[in-house]
C-alpha cells in the first residue's frame, strides 16, 4: 500500500495555472496526484519525485466524453481525474519544452469562455432563488438569502476575472 | 459545393484549422491529424488534444467536416464538400499572400543591392 495524503488548498476558476504549477511542484516533491477532489480536497500519493506537467481542462459531462479521453490518451496525456467539470490531464515532461494541451490562443480563450457562459447560466438559479427566500422574514430565511447574495457576488466576481483573463489572451 | 458567400463567412482560417482541415482530404482520426501535422511541417506546427478536439467540434457543427466512421473510441472525419471548398479559397488567398511576398522580397532585395 502506498502511502497517501490529502491535502486542502483553494485554487479559484481563475487561477487554474497556479493550480497547475502547484501539482507539479508536489510531484517533484515526490506527491503525485491521485484525485482532485471537488471542494479543494486533493489526494496524493507518494512516489519517486518526477518531472511532470499538469493541465487543466474545463469540460463538463458529454457523450463524447470516451473519445475526448481517448485523444488526450493518444496524444500521451494521462486523464487523473475530474472535480466539478475541470479535467485533470499529466504528462512526462521532456527537457526543454513544455507540453500543452492547448497550442493556439484562439482555442485557449475557448476554454476560458466555456468557464465564463458557465457561471452565466447558475447565476439566474441563485437569483430567482434569492428572490423568492428573500421573501421570508424568519432569521433561517435571512441567513440563507445572505449567504446567497454573498454567492451571487463571488459569482460575479470570478465571471469578471475570468473576462479579464480572456481580454489578456487576446491581447 | 457551398456558394461563394457561404464559403467566404469562414475565411480566413486559423493556422491550427487550416492544417487540420488540409489533413482531413483523407479520412483521419485526430491523432492522425496531430501526428501528421508535426511530421510535415517538420516539429514546426504542433496541435495540443485540447486545440484539436475543439477545432473538431467546430468544424463539425459549421458543417465544414463530418465523421465518417468509429475506429473504437476514434472517431474517423473528411472533410464535407462544402469544407473542400472552403480549403480550396483559403489556399488561393494564401497563394495570393505568397506571390505579394514574393514580390516584396524582389524589391527589399533590389533596393539592398543598389543602397
Amino acid at each position: 500500500m502506498k502511502d497517501t495524503k490529502r491535502v486542502f488548498r483553494w485554487f479559484w476558476a481563475w487561477n487554474d495555472e497556479k493550480q497547475e504549477a502547484w501539482l507539479r511542484e508536489m510531484a517533484r516533491e515526490g506527491w503525485h496526484l491521485r484525485e482532485p477532489g471537488a471542494f479543494g480536497f486533493y489526494t496524493f500519493e507518494q512516489g519517486a519525485p518526477r518531472n511532470v506537467v499538469y493541465r487543466l481542462d474545463f469540460k463538463t459531462a458529454g457523450k463524447d466524453r470516451a473519445e475526448y479521453l481517448q485523444l488526450f490518451a493518444d496524444a500521451g496525456w494521462e486523464h487523473v481525474g475530474e472535480a466539478g467539470g475541470w479535467q485533470y490531464f499529466r504528462t512526462d515532461a521532456p527537457e526543454g519544452a513544455v507540453p500543452e494541451i492547448y497550442t493556439d490562443k484562439a482555442s485557449k480563450v475557448h476554454k476560458y469562455q466555456r468557464i465564463f457562459f458557465f457561471l452565466v447560466i447558475f447565476l439566474p438559479i441563485f437569483s430567482v432563488t434569492l428572490n423568492n427566500v428573500g421573501r421570508g422574514s424568519s432569521t433561517a430565511m435571512k441567513v440563507i438569502s445572505l449567504f446567497l447574495g454573498l454567492l451571487i457576488l463571488l459569482y460575479a466576481y470570478a465571471m469578471v476575472r475570468i473576462f479579464l483573463r480572456i481580454l489578456q489572451l487576446r491581447r | 459545393m457551398g456558394k461563394k458567400e457561404d464559403v467566404a463567412k469562414h475565411l480566413p482560417v486559423s493556422e491550427a484549422t487550416y492544417y487540420i482541415m488540409s489533413m482531413l482530404v483523407e479520412p483521419m482520426h485526430g491523432y492522425g491529424v496531430m501526428q501528421q501535422v508535426e511530421e510535415e511541417t517538420d516539429g514546426a506546427i504542433t496541435i495540443g488534444p485540447g486545440t484539436l478536439y475543439g477545432a473538431f467540434s467546430t468544424l463539425e457543427k459549421q458543417g465544414l467536416i463530418e465523421m465518417v466512421r468509429k475506429e473504437g473510441r476514434r472517431k474517423v472525419y473528411a472533410l464535407t464538400n462544402q469544407g473542400e471548398a472552403v480549403l480550396r479559397r483559403q489556399i488561393e488567398r494564401l497563394q495570393m499572400m505568397v506571390r505579394r511576398g514574393e514580390q516584396v522580397l524582389g524589391r527589399i532585395s533590389d533596393s539592398a543591392r543598389e543602397s
